[in-house]
């Protein structure tokens, strides 16, 4: 017969637990073991949970299946035959007769073409090093990013000695990943007006699962208050920039929509790409943009994905609220509120 | 009463254990906190990520690491334990190894996994909350593992003797006041299955009593084990339907 153990007292019932008689001695068997029940009514429970399944748990034991992420083989029994088990705690799911388990939770994977927001390591002599969230850092080529001078200048040594005039440590960029190598190591390129060097702004980090892939992750938006535009850069990686919106081209290369031509604009254009300056950002800009940071936080916070829709439905339900209090990060009851309001807001279409 | 325990519970009792996932908004990758009567931890999990130091590379895995702090006003008494403080080595090493052989680590290679975990009150058990506190913070974390990693305590109360010969129960799920009294080790299985990954003991105790006192452990781990998975999968539950929405 099993040990049998109590549970702890505010989760026992009167009648679940059997015999009040202070449990069941210790049986032995033959062989000294102490014979435990299978493990069966646990496997049995968990089918039943509704998609969720935790470590451990044997998902099939059909050798149809092929196993797939977040799973592993049991130990061959000796009939040969092997069950599939899960090692995440997450939702199954299946790609034809692949079985792979998707966490509730994970870190940054990094993908071709993915818009990231990352922060500057480390410099190396051709190089940098970009922290993007992932299981390895990224790196960043002098060679994939635009220096001064326009797209046909041709990278110098001269370059490579003032590589810290481009990025140095701590600096934060937007860049797409180009390539990643076999075991998965990304490399960087900022190699379009789109990406480079952010200012102006905030930086602020959620669970990389919870920004929904979208066509475009830079976002613009008209704020209220008196806040003017405020551009968001959705990192897939979870890291998020909000900065005042810039036109860089308005300082020296005239009003937006006056036509440069192309090589015109990247000489321009360079001049301030790399500067470490922050420009005036108004009070009221200020404002607009840490109630961008809360919303964005609350409702990663209630896991809910983040994407243009939300941002925009959150913002507003956050100005109508009028909240005050709202905690940095979108803890506490407030977030809570204006993610409670923006779903009724897309409810009602 | 007879065959009650100092604090009311019987020989094989667990103690109120309370669990909860993703405590911490910090950039901590999975974050737990446990309760299990008056010990209390919090966890939090980074990685896996960049190891910090070359020496921590390795080529076809990922590196397990682990910091331990006690807060000092964890114990009964105040006491600072530094860094090197032989207690806090141990519970590192200890929790270090545990969770290398568990964490399917070979998916990550050249990368680190950091488990740092704060002891805020302590009340006996506090490896096996450690233990239990990591395990959630992993999977929050997302980092797959073969099982969960459940410990428990048990002791041998030796104050009782029997005549007949027969061994008196072991208690299960030690407090301090036990721990301090009588011989107790404390025992973490993978799963609810019988395969020990640690096991720890601190003292004296006559060898025929052992098998007992490890039977009592293990049972109490598979008992910890549902009340963690039971967490685990309300957390889960509320997360996707919060996806849903």
């Amino acid at each position: 017969m099993p040990i049998q153990i109590i549970a702890p007292a505010p989760f026992v019932t009167a009648d679940d637990e059997g015999d009040d008689e202070g449990g069941v001695r210790l049986d032995f068997d033959n062989d000294g073991d102490i014979a435990m029940d299978g493990d069966a009514p646990r496997r049995a429970a968990g089918r039943q949970a509704g998609g969720i399944v935790t470590p451990g748990e044997v998902v099939t034991e059909d050798p149809q299946w092929m196993r797939g992420h977040g799973t592993y083989l049991s130990q061959p029994l000796s009939g040969g035959s092997q069950s599939i088990i899960s090692s995440l705690a997450g939702t199954i799911s299946k790609t034809n007769k692949l079985l792979s388990i998707r966490a509730l939770k994970f870190r940054y994977v990094p993908e071709i073409g993915d818009l990231v927001v990352g922060r500057i390591l480390e410099v190396q002599t051709k190089r940098w090093r970009v922290d993007i969230a992932a299981p390895h850092s990224a790196t960043l080529l002098l060679s994939s990013i635009n220096l001064p001078g326009g797209i046909l200048r041709k990278r110098t040594s001269t370059d490579e000695l003032q590589i810290r005039t481009f990025f140095s440590e701590g600096d934060l960029l937007v860049a797409e990943v180009q390539t990643l190598s076999n075991d998965g190591l990304a490399s960087l390129h900022t190699r379009s007006l789109k990406y480079g060097k952010l200012r102006n702004g905030v930086f602020m980090t959620i669970d990389a699962g919870m920004v929904r892939r979208m066509k475009s992750h830079v976002l613009t938006m008209n704020t209220s208050n008196g806040g003017g535009e405020v551009d968001i850069y959705l990192g897939v990686n979870g890291y998020i920039y909000i900065a005042k919106h810039t036109t860089p081209l308005t300082e020296s290369g005239g009003p937006e929509g006056k036509s440069v031509s192309i090589t015109r604009l990247e000489e321009e254009a360079s001049e301030a790409i790399y500067s470490n300056v922050n420009e005036d950002i108004s009070p009221e800009t200020r404002a607009e943009i840490a109630r961008i940071a809360c919303v964005i936080g609350a409702l990663a916070r209630n896991g809910v994905k983040v994407d243009e829709e939300m941002v925009h439905l959150g913002y507003e339900a956050a100005l109508e609220e009028f909240l005050q209090g709202m905690e940095w990060g979108g803890d506490g009851e407030a977030g809570k509120r204006v993610v409670d309001a923006a779903l009724a807001k897309r409810r009602e279409g | 009463m007879e065959g009650l325990r100092n604090d009311g519970r019987r020989w094989n009792e667990l103690r109120r254990i309370h669990c909860q996932l993703s405590t911490s908004s910090t950039n901590a990758d999975g974050s737990s906190y446990i309760e299990q009567g008056f010990t209390k931890v919090l966890c939090n999990v980074t990685g896996p990520a960049e190891p910090s130091s070359r020496q921590k590379v390795k080529q076809d895995a990922a590196t397990v690491s682990c910091e331990v702090y006690f807060a000092a006003f964890s114990g009964t008494d105040r006491i600072k334990r530094g860094r090197n403080d032989k207690k806090v080595q141990e519970l590192q090493t200890a929790i270090q190894k545990t969770f290398s052989s568990v964490i399917l680590t070979h998916l990550f290679s050249r990368s680190e996994i950091t488990i740092s975990i704060h002891i805020l009150s302590q009340d006996g058990g506090t490896l096996a909350a450690c233990i239990n506190a990591t395990t959630l913070a992993l999977i929050d974390a997302g980092i797959p593992l073969k099982d969960y990693v459940c410990a428990c305590t048990s002791a041998q109360s030796t104050s009782i003797f029997d005549n007949e010969g027969t061994t008196p129960d072991p208690w299960l799920d030690v407090n301090y006041l036990e721990e301090s009294d009588i011989p107790s080790l404390t025992v973490a299985t993978v799963g609810d299955s019988e395969k020990i990954v640690a096991l720890s003991m601190e003292n004296k105790v006559r060898i025929e009593m052992l098998e007992g006192m490890i039977a009592v452990g293990i049972s109490g781990c598979g008992k910890v084990r549902g009340i963690m998975d039971e967490e685990v999968r309300r957390h889960g539950k509320a997360r996707l339907e919060a996806a849903m929405e």
